[in-house]
């Protein structure tokens, strides 16, 4: 009786902060970041010096940002309308980008798990490999691009390159362990009804492979956009850390934001496909 | 005579060669990956030598080593060995002090948390690298640049790894230590912060890669000295063997901090009891 009084007495008299407790995380976070906008754009536009000057009078001109520096929110927001719809110029930019981005990521992918598999496989080649792998795994291997640049020249052949670099280590690495951590017992039993080599390995190694080949894959996705981005930045014609670079060396910080943004959400998006294809092909597994 | 001393060698000589089979299956490791390293420098030193593919594209062994010797014989790396050092030390170690604490403090505060997760997430979903330009435009080119690149790249990792340790702390011994009226405090020092422990250090790990990355992209973009910058020059003037030299410098730190991580991290975790498999 008293319980369900509180209770109604709870929902009637403050409802708003139960929707408030109920939603906390995703209304704290939007308003951070909306507060944050907020204060970027009034640092732009010089609201804040306004309403700081009778207070501290000249020393209030610090609270105005040029917009070469920082730009503003509504700034970035109409050229990115402007470049996506309008102009339509960022489109040439993204093909290239997403072309080398693909190639490099699928040659690594051709190379890093039939590598990765057979060194988990053959003991003995991965002892041949350990000492190259090791030192290649220390460096960043970014360092290699002037390298690069050398020997294939700044066109698309060096981003993709300089792509696969990055992301075969983390997909080898990663089908290598998958074959290590293979259940023996089941190796074990499958020898004993005399499974060949191919048969073990198409029915036993492989699927129980996948969810670190898929690990693998997510470390390599981010990896890989390090290259496609450090790739273009560094001396190429085309793309979108191309036109950041050129953008940026002509203070066009608007321009600058927009290519990052893009990136971003390119970014966030690869990854989350790589979570549905996770989670699409963990679904025969049985709960654990 | 003869009969004895074919008994006499007999059994000496399957020892022996047990020994050296025993020697090799013991370091087949070694042995192997020496053996194949051995082999590419060979390789690659007479595929230079003998003219296959130019020297000016794959230099040679020698020809690294030649250049490593006159780069730190005559002094000339020095300086940009010392503004790379800098410039890592610098940005890493305010990583360490603005993400260790703030890790922590996003995982014990919940409501800090949600403030701040939009802005973690999205920065931890692109290299920060593509700020570089913007970067520039701020700090210039000097060394100021590159720390905050540096700092940029550690300071996520780190800052994610202190977030989940607090977050994985195991529940039942905070359970009981409140149970016991222990301070908020007290749970802090003695519970979450040594479970954290083993996350920071793979945070930092992770973190030390990601430092050394941003001096690499900071130094080849813009900036006046710095191993980095040496290679960039190297490769415009085609100086192969100077920018192999410059890669293992790059090599050698990220060897040398992972290793000193290492150290510390088993220093930090001789208390700990062991878990699962003996050795």
């Amino acid at each position: 009786m008293t319980a369900e009084r509180l209770a109604l007495e709870g929902s009637n008299g403050r409802p708003l902060p139960r929707l408030y407790l109920a939603h906390e995380r995703a209304i704290l976070g939007v308003a951070m970041v909306v507060l944050f906008l907020i204060f970027w754009e009034g640092l732009e536009r010089g609201w804040w010096a306004d309403a700081l000057r009778p207070l501290i009078g000249a020393a209030a001109e610090r609270w105005v940002v040029k917009p070469i520096f920082i730009s503003s929110p509504t700034r970035i927001a109409a050229t990115a309308y402007r470049m996506f719809f309008v102009t339509g110029e960022i489109w040439t930019d993204l093909g290239w980008s997403a072309l080398a981005y693909v190639a490099g990521l699928a040659l690594a992918i051709a190379a890093g798990v039939p590598l990765g598999l057979a060194a988990g496989w053959y003991r003995r080649f991965s002892y041949a490999g350990e000492p190259f792998l090791a030192a290649f795994n220390a460096t960043p291997q970014i360092a290699f691009l002037p390298l690069i640049v050398v020997w294939v020249g700044t066109g698309l052949a060096a981003k993709i390159l300089i792509i696969f670099l990055l992301a075969v280590l983390p997909i080898a690495m990663s089908a290598q362990a998958a074959v290590r951590t293979t259940d023996a017992r089941l190796v074990n039993l499958a020898r004993s009804f005399s499974a060949g080599e191919w048969q073990l390995f198409r029915s036993i190694i492989l699927p129980s492979a996948v969810p670190f080949l898929l690990a693998g894959l997510r470390l390599a996705v981010g990896r890989a956009m390090i290259g496609i981005v450090v790739g273009e930045i560094y001396g190429s014609a085309a793309g979108i850390g191309a036109m950041i670079n050129q953008a940026g060396s002509r203070f066009q910080t608007d321009k600058v934001f927009v290519g990052v943004l893009t990136i971003v959400a390119a970014g966030i998006a690869l990854s989350e496909l790589v979570r549905r294809i996770e989670r699409r092909v963990e679904t025969w597994r049985p709960p654990l | 005579m003869a009969v004895s001393g074919a008994l006499d060698r007999s059994p000496e000589v399957p020892v022996r060669r047990l020994d050296l089979r025993r020697l090799y299956s013991a370091n087949e490791r070694f042995v192997i990956g020496g053996g194949t390293l051995a082999c590419v420098l060979i390789a690659w030193e007479v595929v230079a030598r003998f003219g296959i593919i130019d020297p000016l594209f794959i230099s040679a062994p020698s020809r690294v080593a030649g250049a490593a010797y006159t780069l730190f014989a005559e002094g000339e790396i020095w300086p940009d060995l010392k503004v790379s050092a800098t410039e890592f030390l610098l940005g890493y170690a305010l990583a360490a002090a603005i993400g260790i604490p703030l890790g922590l403090a996003t995982g014990w505060y919940r409501r800090l948390n949600y403030l701040l997760a939009p802005f973690v997430d999205t920065l931890n979903a692109v290299p920060r690298l593509t700020l570089m330009p913007l970067i520039v435009i701020w700090f210039g080119i000097g060394i100021w640049s590159k720390v905050v690149v540096v700092f940029l790249g550690a300071v996520l990792p780190i800052l994610i790894a202190a977030h989940a340790g607090v977050t994985t702390n195991e529940a039942r011994f905070i359970k009981v230590a409140r149970s016991f009226g222990a301070s908020q405090l007290k749970i802090f020092t003695s519970i979450i912060l040594p479970g954290t422990v083993p996350f920071i250090f793979t945070g930092l790990k992770y973190g030390a890669g990601r430092a050394l990355l941003g001096v690499v992209v900071g130094e080849l973009y813009a900036a006046t000295a710095g191993i980095g910058h040496m290679i960039g020059n190297a490769g415009n003037t085609f100086q192969t063997d100077v920018m192999f030299v410059g890669v293992l410098m790059f090599t050698a730190a990220g060897l040398l901090t992972v290793g000193a991580l290492n150290v510390c991290e088993r220093r930090f975790e001789t208390w700990r009891p062991k878990v699962g498999a003996a050795a």
